[in-house]
């Protein structure tokens, strides 16, 4: 089943009033439980694509649908509910909520959804357990490793069952082990949940043990 | 858990949020004290104005107060003192003569109003018995008289010494007696000192061949509240004969002077929330500045501008709450030994005595002043922290997350 499908995307950034082509004619599409890597080198375009795909930018030209729907023509609040329903998120760092707990930041995302106290705590104490992380319960972000709060982060992405994640270079500020435990995460939940991830690298490591490899040069798609 | 969040977020910066605490504090006691201090001032001026000569309810014949002359007495005054007998809500009264004249010592004379009284009907609606500073009260005896402490000091009379009191009579001729000076009172009030003094009613009505006629009954009631109510009552059951008038009829510009000074009040209150409002404007732009990573995850995430709006609010609230309690509790600290010792403004008295002050103000704090200054902080906080919070949302997740 198709979820994403980008068509003829092209972003220009404007630099100081001096146009940056970011992306050039992009046709992508993904389908349900895959497991993309989107490879190149830096300035070539990873982050633009991600931004746009997972609706927290819109293109210069060309059309994205989500599930069917296309979202370049959404306003704000139609794409924070998207986001909120149906995207996860992973960044690079930093982006766990300081001052929540490991739990609290997992909760966080089911709060916004409106979900109760109770089966907040349950269902994110079940995720913890399975990711192995649930001695991290009730620590906070500066109390726990690099790698501990990518972790952190994977479960709040993934605890409203979103049907794509995004993460953009998520191993980038770790070493070669914590980047390969956490891929080892990601691919398990692929594998066990069916969750449609989307991810982009230049780590040769990460780029190895792709499902499937899209590579970006110069804001084209080159393979 | 946005509660919960917006806690936490207001402690992350431990020395800012405490600066912005402590001016809410300051500005916060500032108004109690201000407030409660305003409150006993205009409390004092009243009750000094109303126990001094006014009372709450002053009765006399119809037309008796835009021309107060000698002739005006009430009519049936025992029917009068009838109905105040059988009204319940009636502490106490006092039967008034009336006469403008001079009196005179053996150095130098001077103009006087001069209050024909019973002693002890005029014990228990005015202060003037306890206001005696020199000598004694009136006995009952028709030679007696007393005097004010400024009177005392023009005239070069004390105690014991002679004086002649000089009016026109009803019948218009000058009539005349002498008294000797029982007891020189003081009140705060030196004007009142200067030109009032007292004698029994007997002797005034002997001197103005009024025989048994007094001109006014000046009345206190159990509950100043009711005067209005009870007013109208005393109205319907006198008859149009006479006229009824509460201490506000009698003291329109002191009410308006009250109603001047608590909308003084009011703007210096404006002033310090402003100022406020600014420190916390300040402070949230800067806290809504150093976060602007974070909110561009928390949107990314899919937390709506609104939810983010609040959060914001929500801090500035909860800022606003904790100057409050802790700014109340300074406060009453400060109000409430001095509502008992007072705060001694001798320093400025001989201004304050003229408009009817004592020395000593003794702040009062009302339960409706208290929640109004509580109310004020949270919500002067969150008036402060609508511009951040726009600021906040107007970001773009993408710009904001990209931010360093
Ligand atoms: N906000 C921006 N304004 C101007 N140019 C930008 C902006 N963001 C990215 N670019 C440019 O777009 C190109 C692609 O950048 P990016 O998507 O960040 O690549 P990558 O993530 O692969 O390093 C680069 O040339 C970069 O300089
Ligand atoms: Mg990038």
């Amino acid at each position: 089943m198709e979820i994403l499908k980008a068509e003829r995307l092209v972003k220009i950034y404007q630099d100081n009033g001096v146009p940056v082509s970011a992306l050039n004619n992009i046709n992508l599409t993904v389908s349900k439980g895959e497991y993309v890597v989107i490879a190149g080198p830096s300035g070539s375009g990873k982050t633009t694509l991600l931004n746009l795909l997972g609706a927290l930018d819109k293109p210069t030209e060309g059309r994205i649908y989500f599930e069917g729907e296309d979202i370049t023509t959404k306003d704000k609040n139609e794409l924070s509910k998207i986001r909120l329903h149906k995207l996860g998120f992973i960044f690079q760092a930093y982006n766990l909520i300081p001052v929540l707990t490991a739990i609290e930041n997992i909760e966080f995302s089911m709060m916004l959804l409106g979900i109760s106290d109770k089966e907040r705590k349950e269902k994110a104490l079940a995720l913890m357990d399975e990711l192995g992380i649930k001695e991290l319960a009730n620590k906070r972000p500066n109390e726990m490793s690099g790698g501990q709060q990518q972790r952190v982060a994977v479960a709040r992405a993934i605890v409203n069952n979103p049907s794509v994640v995004l993460a953009d270079e998520p191993t980038a500020n770790l070493d070669s082990v914590t980047a390969g435990h956490l891929l080892d995460l990601m691919e398990q939940m692929n594998s066990e949940k069916n969750i449609t991830f989307i991810f982009s690298s230049h780590d040769k490591n990460v780029i190895d043990r792709a499902k499937r490899l899209i590579i970006l040069k110069d804001g084209r798609i080159d393979n | 858990m946005l509660l919960k969040l917006a806690w936490r977020n207001i402690w992350r910066n431990k020395r800012r949020s405490i600066i912005v605490l402590i001016s809410i504090v300051v500005g916060l006691t500032a108004i109690v004290l201000t407030d409660g201090l305003s409150n006993g001032m205009i409390r004092q001026m009243l009750f000094n104005q109303v126990n001094l000569d006014i009372s709450h309810l002053q009765i006399h014949k119809a037309g008796f107060n835009s021309n107060k002359v000698i002739k005006n007495f009430i009519p049936d005054y025992q029917h009068v003192e009838s109905i105040l007998k059988s009204n319940p809500e009636v502490a106490a009264y006092s039967k008034r003569v009336f006469a403008t004249g001079i009196l005179s010592s053996a150095n130098n004379s001077s103009g006087v109003i001069i209050y024909g009284i019973d002693p002890e009907e005029e014990a228990r609606v005015s202060i003037i018995k306890s206001s005696i500073v020199e000598g004694k009260y009136l006995s009952g005896s028709k030679r007696e008289i007393i005097i004010g402490k400024k009177l005392a000091e023009k005239l070069g009379v004390d105690v014991g010494d002679k004086v002649v009191a000089m009016s026109n009579t009803l019948k218009g001729d000058i009539g005349s007696d002498a008294f000797r000076v029982a007891g020189i009172f003081q009140t705060a009030n030196s004007e009142f000192d200067k030109m009032t003094v007292y004698i029994v009613a007997g002797a005034e009505q002997e001197m103005l061949n009024t025989g048994d006629n007094y001109h006014e009954f000046a009345v206190i009631l159990k509950d100043y509240n009711n005067v209005t109510s009870i007013k109208s009552k005393l109205e319907s059951a006198l008859g149009s004969r006479y006229e009824v008038f509460t201490y506000k009829d009698l003291l329109p510009l002191f009410i308006f002077q009250m109603d001047l000074y608590k909308e003084s009040m009011m703007i210096l209150n404006i002033i310090i929330g402003l100022a406020l409002i600014f420190g916390i404007v300040n402070t949230m732009l800067m806290s809504v500045f150093e976060r602007i990573r974070e909110f561009g995850v928390l949107m990314a995430i899919g937390m709506r501008n609104s939810k983010l709006y609040l959060m914001i609010l929500f801090e500035a609230f909860m800022l606003g709450i904790l100057g409050t309690l802790v700014g109340l509790v300074c406060g009453l600290l400060l109000d409430i030994p001095l509502a008992h010792s007072g705060i001694n403004l001798s320093l400025f008295a001989t201004g304050l005595e003229s408009f009817g002050i004592g020395a000593i103000i003794y702040p009062v704090l009302s339960v409706g002043n208290l929640i109004n200054a509580a109310l004020f902080m949270p919500f002067v906080a969150v008036l402060g922290a609508l511009y951040p919070a726009y600021k906040a949302i107007k970001l773009e997740p993408i710009y904001a997350i990209n931010y360093v």
